[in-house]
């Protein structure tokens, strides 16, 4: 984090209240149709609204737990999985260039086939969401083992440290920087795919709710949505950002 | 020849496995189809035009979309690298817009421009700005000081400044940013397919999975993965190539 | 440990030790067409401080790393106390000299020496006892809860020689553990090391580049010399130091036995044949 000068922190707040000051103009003067551009105090009154005594908030919780559960669920395997991988040199010549091909492929992608498989569900989603996100963890936990120092691997075998061990003590730790990164793009996926994936099949949540404001010409509704998937993006990657400050301390001199 | 074959033999195994289950267990099933009959499916889309239609509408639309937030987040990035104020004064206004999942404006992009290739363009071009207005920034401010000091005792006016030695000085990070981009561009073109716009890869994909047709659908998806990875490595190598003629080691 | 006590009691008593800490016979090490060592015989007793001087590249390390297990010789017998050495062992500690990389950057320095009791299976409620006393003996303790990259050059590399003793080795490998270190902070640990080694009646195997580090430390110096050719390295000549213990920095320095060896071994550094 930029150590904030004064100054500088009252001329960003200036900005940004200056590009709000733009859009109460333009949405006044009515330049740009209502039907997409609400004024600043209409789309924050749909927003309070909305959360207070509107379904909001329920919208909100449910986009935040599928999210959530998703982006555990990924982790977790794909720590687990790439533990494995990545701890066997014979697993990764295997299947290392399998995992190259696989990775340029969009998680929305899978959302049509676990349609297919699945059905339109709260638990389609989920299954896309924990598979999509997966990825991010999967390569980064098998980058980090995989390159664990030499002399660390050597330090292991003077002090006759045995496989288990030596993955929970040094091939894990290692590793921690890339999976911690790995993570956080993780989250970044995991809440794309579920506002993707609320759109589809129609499940309770942010993303359908900014749907269907567009489709009934809400925009302020639409607005409020965007507000709110955009605060639960930068909340999630400013916890996990803080987390993994913790968590790597031992980095900085 | 063994160890050749050893990268592609997890693939085949599992392709060989899936076309045996869905040719017995998955016979009549709406979600699996045997990879042979993709391959059939994929050489008709091939035939009709179809996957050249489609394919082109989606990496039309990423390219544009791409073109359009490179240009405006390295111009931006380009700016906010070189003057401190401007960086400091934007920083707030960067991280409100920032966290919006591009996805989330899918809607209103689809409000302000109806269905087609503008609601596209205009989503992939928002996700594109933010990695490279930051990685631009990021480039500018480490171009090596010495080079700054030189331009200083050459006495260059801030345009020469500009034009002749931080552009040069950042442009291997420009292309990697760009190969970067070209990733995103592709992921959230595809995405807004998916999600709502009738055209491209992405409803292709959709149509064949609600008409209810799993070897179409599978033919896409392969074609989605391949055409992907395809594009990477082309911007991988182009990357690449433009950092040896800029007199870069390999990276 | 008993071994400790022992060998305490024998030097004392004056007494030779029974087995040898370390026994090269017609060692041979040849990493495919080129032979890296050429036979070489050697006895190392328990108790002795042996230094292993050379120019660069003629096997000094190699001659270590195959002491401590790393590498399996070619050819001939290599023996601790009697058995021959198929691997790493417990009771051999080896000192890095890239310590930076030796040392878990994720631990802290409790931590660091932690690794070598948990790797022993010490039970959990003896570890902070045998920690603190480690620590305090390379006087680490006021730096107990830091991390490696808050420490300096020679107090990391003392937290390797701290994670070392925790193994209670009998054989200490040191592979030029003081080359990357500034003279002051070298001078300081050549002295902190001489006292531990003397404390514990450790067998030190002791690879340097550096003469007069050598003499200084070393009961003998063994001086390998590189050939051109097929046979890169081979034994040229071995000394004993006869220098009387402890020694000091200023006045061993200018000791006429130390000048006297100093003169001899020069030719064999960086000069090659005779």
């Amino acid at each position: 984090m930029r150590r904030l000068d004064p100054r500088a922190l009252v001329a960003s707040v200036l900005l940004l209240l200056g590009f709000v000051a733009l859009w109460w103009v333009v949405s006044h003067a009515g330049w740009l149709s209502r039907a997409f551009m609400p004024t600043p105090e209409s789309a924050f009154a749909a927003l309070v609204q909305g959360m207070i005594s509107g379904p909001l908030a329920g919208y909100t919780v449910a986009t935040i737990g599928r999210m959530v559960v998703g982006w555990l669920l990924a982790s977790l395997l794909g720590i687990a999985l790439g533990t494995l991988i990545g701890n066997s040199p014979a697993a990764r010549t295997w299947l290392q260039s399998t995992l190259e091909l696989l990775r340029p492929l969009p998680a929305s992608a899978l959302v049509p086939v676990a349609i297919a498989v699945f059905g339109l569900s709260s638990s389609m989603v989920l299954f896309v969401v924990a598979f999509g996100a997966m990825w991010p963890v999967l390569l980064a936990t098998i980058h980090g083992l995989a390159s664990v120092p030499r002399r660390l691997e050597e330090v292991a075998r003077a002090l006759q440290l045995g496989r288990l061990a030596f993955v929970w003590k040094i091939g894990l730790p290692n590793a921690m920087p890339d999976i911690l990164a790995g993570m956080r793009l993780s989250m970044t996926v995991s809440l794309i795919v579920s506002i993707v994936g609320e759109m589809i099949a129609s499940q309770q949540g942010l993303g359908q709710t900014i749907l269907l404001a567009a489709r009934t010409f809400q925009s302020s509704e639409l607005f409020a949505g965007i507000v709110l998937l955009g605060a639960i993006g930068f909340a999630s990657n400013s916890l996990l950002a803080i987390a993994e400050a913790r968590l790597l301390r031992w980095q900085r001199a | 020849m063994t160890r050749a074959l050893r990268p592609v033999a997890v693939p085949l195994l599992l392709l060989a496995g899936l076309e045996a289950f869905a040719r017995t267990v998955g016979r009549n099933s709406d979600a699996v189809a045997p990879p042979s009959a993709a391959l059939l499916a994929l050489a008709r889309a091939f035939g009709d035009g179809s996957l050249w239609q489609a394919t082109g509408f989606t990496l039309g639309a990423a390219a544009l979309g791409l073109g359009l937030g490179s240009a405006i987040g390295a111009s931006l990035g380009l700016l906010l690298g070189l003057s401190r104020r401007a960086a400091a004064t934007s920083f707030l206004s960067i991280e409100v817009l920032r966290p919006i999942p591009s996805v989330a404006l899918i809607p209103l992009a689809m409000l302000v421009f109806g269905f087609g290739a503008a609601m596209e363009v205009s989503v992939v071009a928002f996700a594109t700005v933010w990695p490279m207005l930051i990685l631009m920034q990021a480039a500018v401010r480490q171009v090596e000081p010495c080079l700054l000091e030189v331009s200083a005792a050459l006495q260059l006016s801030p345009w020469d400044r500009a034009v002749k030695i931080i552009v040069p000085a950042v442009l291997p990070r420009l292309f990697v940013a760009l190969r970067l981009g070209v990733a995103v561009a592709l992921v959230v073109s595809v995405t807004v397919e998916i999600a709502a716009n009738p055209n491209g890869m992405g409803y292709a994909l959709m149509i064949a999975q609600q008409s209810l047709d799993p070897a179409l659908m599978l033919a896409w998806l392969f074609w989605i993965g391949a055409v992907g990875y395809a594009i990477n490595e082309a911007a991988l190598f182009a990357q690449r190539a433009m950092a040896r003629r800029m007199g870069e080691v390999a990276e | 440990m008993s071994t400790v006590a022992t060998l305490t009691a024998e030097r004392a008593a004056g007494t030779p030790a029974r087995e040898d800490a370390l026994v090269f016979d017609r060692t041979s090490i040849r990493f495919g067409a080129c032979e890296v060592l050429s036979p070489t015989s050697l006895s190392v007793a328990r108790g002795e401080f042996v230094c292993i001087i050379g120019p660069s590249g003629c096997g000094k390390t190699t001659l270590l790393r195959a002491a401590a297990g790393f590498i399996v010789p070619s050819g001939g017998a290599l023996t601790r106390r009697g058995l021959a050495v198929t691997g790493p062992s417990r009771d051999v500690a080896f000192v890095f000299q890239d310590y930076g990389r030796a040392l878990l950057p994720w631990r802290t320095v409790r931590g660091n020496v932690s690794l070598a009791l948990e790797a022993a299976h010490v039970p959990e409620a003896e570890r902070p006892a045998r920690i603190e006393r480690v620590l305090g003996t390379v006087g680490l303790l006021s730096h107990a809860d830091k991390f490696p990259a808050q420490l300096s050059g020679g107090m990391q590399q003392r937290v390797q020689i701290a994670r070392c003793l925790a193994q209670e080795p009998e054989l200490l490998m040191m592979d030029e553990p003081f080359g990357a270190l500034d003279a002051m902070t070298r001078q300081d640990l050549q002295d902190e090391l001489a006292r531990l080694v003397r404390e514990r009646g450790l067998t030190v195997l002791f690879v340097t580049h550096d003469l007069e580090e050598a003499i200084y430390l070393g009961d003998r110096v063994i001086a390998l010399r590189a050939n051109p050719g097929p046979q890169r390295a081979s034994l040229a000549k071995v000394i004993d130091v006869e220098i009387p213990r402890p020694r000091n920095q200023l006045s061993t320095r200018e000791h006429p036995q130390f000048l006297h060896l100093r003169r001899e071994l020069y030719g064999f550094l960086g000069h090659g044949h005779d």
